[in-house]
């Protein structure tokens, strides 16, 4: 992959990448896509595409409330609070 | 071995004393876990009562650390359980410690971990596999009775090979994924490393079934019971490590002189496991680790210029090396214009993939194979790459891509250290498995691991 494309996917992918990040793991990305490219081998004319193995029907629970009591639990997981408040850094 | 294995093991609480003495100074070798919490009393009622276990840091258990081997989810403590730990917790077991991993479950010598290094107890200076090695390890240094791990594309099953122990991977969905870190949700599932297949068969028990709480999660409906009388094995295998090639053949003498029929089969697909799997695997994970992100999740960096900043500071500070060439990796076989290439071929490549299996085990009960094409290497090894160890991942992920049950059973030593080999069956059919399993086990036993003991339970 070259240099261009690895940045626009580090982008998307939310991560910056140095220097020395772009030789090292430009060069990790590229092996593996040349080893994607293998399956062009295989003819896969016809066949439906698998998205899980084993099912096949949407599960839905009954749209009406059940208690749960992890609110309290995961507010105070937060690094640093106010009152019920999470604090973040100052972003703007 | 089996029923002393569990007699001795449900002494835990009554002689915790002599059981620290030992335990103390083997997990200071070895590494297994990130944290260790033995000083507990265990329930002395239900099916495994008694029974201290650990459980990879992946998997969510109440008022425990779960890091996921990874900066990024240092500080995490998680507030609630696992369902298929719960279970565990219900019968009577008791969690002991959380075992170290390879960051996300992403890797194969568990020496991808932020957070620790764990040694093979077989020879300290060689890996216990991945990304289960802690559960792995700790289960065949006697550390625990059984541990659990998850296998996304053979973390329970190599791992289990590299250290001696039997290493379960259920059927896709018949343990709830319920408080189990996200990777690649179409593939893994949580499995059992232990040195007795009887525990594992009994833990296996307990954990599965449907949970509301998973709606990918299933009730197991195995077919009508029969006998495994043919299994098929590959034709023509080569690209083994010659101590493997060895034990392979060994198994192979084994299992005829146990009766069993042997079938050559030839699996055309198998050398397009690899590229699929890692297509799958790395395109779910870069949808699944984008929730950590520094706001609602993991590492948050000191200060931002705006969202955006935030987000990628936490992540570009918060991942190792390996998740991000896998987060970017999927990132790259979805964009547009590449998926079509990549992600949808490689769905395909998985149907072809699952109709190949379904044409040998139409002739064969089992499909018998070996569980990695290595013994454990060195750790920092150069002769085994990174790539190359994913490559070698061939046996484990065809199980993963398929949805069927797989079982790491020990099938020797070569040289030392424990080589093991894999039997995979029809979705359901975990029975099979255990049932040869324990056959060949009355030949080929687990091996004890020098300088393990069970003496404290004395």
């Amino acid at each position: 992959m070259d240099t261009k494309e690895l940045e626009t996917t580090a982008l998307l992918a939310q991560i910056e990448l140095g220097k020395g990040d772009l030789a090292r793991l430009g060069e990790a990305v590229s092996q593996m896509l040349d080893n994607f490219r293998k399956m062009n081998e295989l003819d896969t004319e016809g066949l439906e595409a698998t998205t899980h193995a084993l099912v096949t029907d949407n599960r839905v629970r009954p749209d009406s409330p059940v208690p749960s009591d992890l609110a309290d639990a995961l507010v105070e997981r937060s690094p640093e609070l106010e009152d019920r408040f999470i604090v973040i850094p100052n972003v703007l | 071995m089996d029923p002393t294995f569990e007699t001795r093991w449900s002494q835990f609480s009554a002689k915790k004393q002599a059981y620290l003495a030992y335990a103390r100074p083997m997990e200071q070798k070895v590494g297994s876990f990130l944290t260790y919490r033995p000083d507990v009393e265990a329930p002395q009622a239900g099916a495994l009562q008694g029974l201290p276990f650990a459980v990879k840091d992946n998997i969510a258990v109440k008022n425990f650390p779960l890091t996921c081997g990874s900066r990024m989810l240092e500080t995490l403590v998680s507030p609630y359980t696992a369902t298929a730990v719960a279970r565990l917790q219900a019968a009577g077991a008791v969690v002991i410690g959380k075992t170290n991993l390879d960051e996300f479950g992403m890797g194969s010598s568990t020496d991808l971990s932020a957070l620790g290094k764990t040694n093979n107890p077989w020879d300290f200076s060689r890996v216990a596999g991945g990304s289960s090695g802690g559960s792995a390890a700790a289960a065949a240094a006697g550390l625990v009775s059984f541990a659990l791990g998850t296998d996304t594309g053979g973390s329970v099953r190599q791992p289990a090979s590299f250290c001696g122990v039997y290493g379960l991977k259920p059927t896709y969905g018949t343990v709830s994924r319920y408080g189990m870190t996200a990777y690649a949700s179409s593939l893994e599932v949580m499995g059992i490393a232990s040195k007795s297949l009887a525990l594992t068969e009994k833990v296996y028990g307990v954990m599965k079934g449907r949970d509301p709480h998973d709606q990918t999660s299933l009730d197991p409906a195995p077919g009508v019971a029969r006998a495994v009388k043919t299994i098929a094995v590959l034709d023509g295998l080569t690209d083994l490590e010659p101590a493997v090639q060895r034990a392979y053949e060994a198994t192979l003498d084994h299992l005829k002189a146990l009766g069993y029929r042997l079938l050559p089969v030839h699996l055309g697909t198998l050398d397009y496991a690899v590229p699929a799997y890692y297509t799958i695997a790395t395109a779910e994970a870069s949808a699944n680790l984008a929730r950590f992100n520094g706001i609602r999740y993991g590492l948050r960096p000191e200060y931002a210029e705006n969202p955006e900043d935030l987000i990628r500071k936490s992540r570009t500070a918060g991942f190792g090396d390996e998740v991000k060439i896998r987060i970017m990796l999927g990132t790259y076989v979805l964009r547009s214009g590449f998926q079509d290439q990549y992600y949808t071929k490689a769905q395909k490549v998985r149907t072809a993939i699952r109709n190949d299996l379904q044409k040998v085990f139409d002739q064969a009960d089992l499909l018998m194979t070996p569980t990695f094409p290595t013994r454990a290497f060195v750790h920092g090894d150069r002769s085994m790459t990174p790539y190359q160890q994913k490559l070698a991942d061939k046996f484990t992920v065809t199980a993963n891509l398929a949805g069927i049950p797989a079982l790491s059973f020990p099938a020797g030593l070569e040289e030392g250290l424990p080589v093991g080999m894999q039997f995979m069956a029809p979705a359901f059919e975990e029975g099979r498995l255990f049932e040869a399993a324990a056959k060949f086990a009355t030949r080929v036993a687990a091996p004890d691991c020098p300088g393990t003991s069970l003496d404290w339970s004395k």
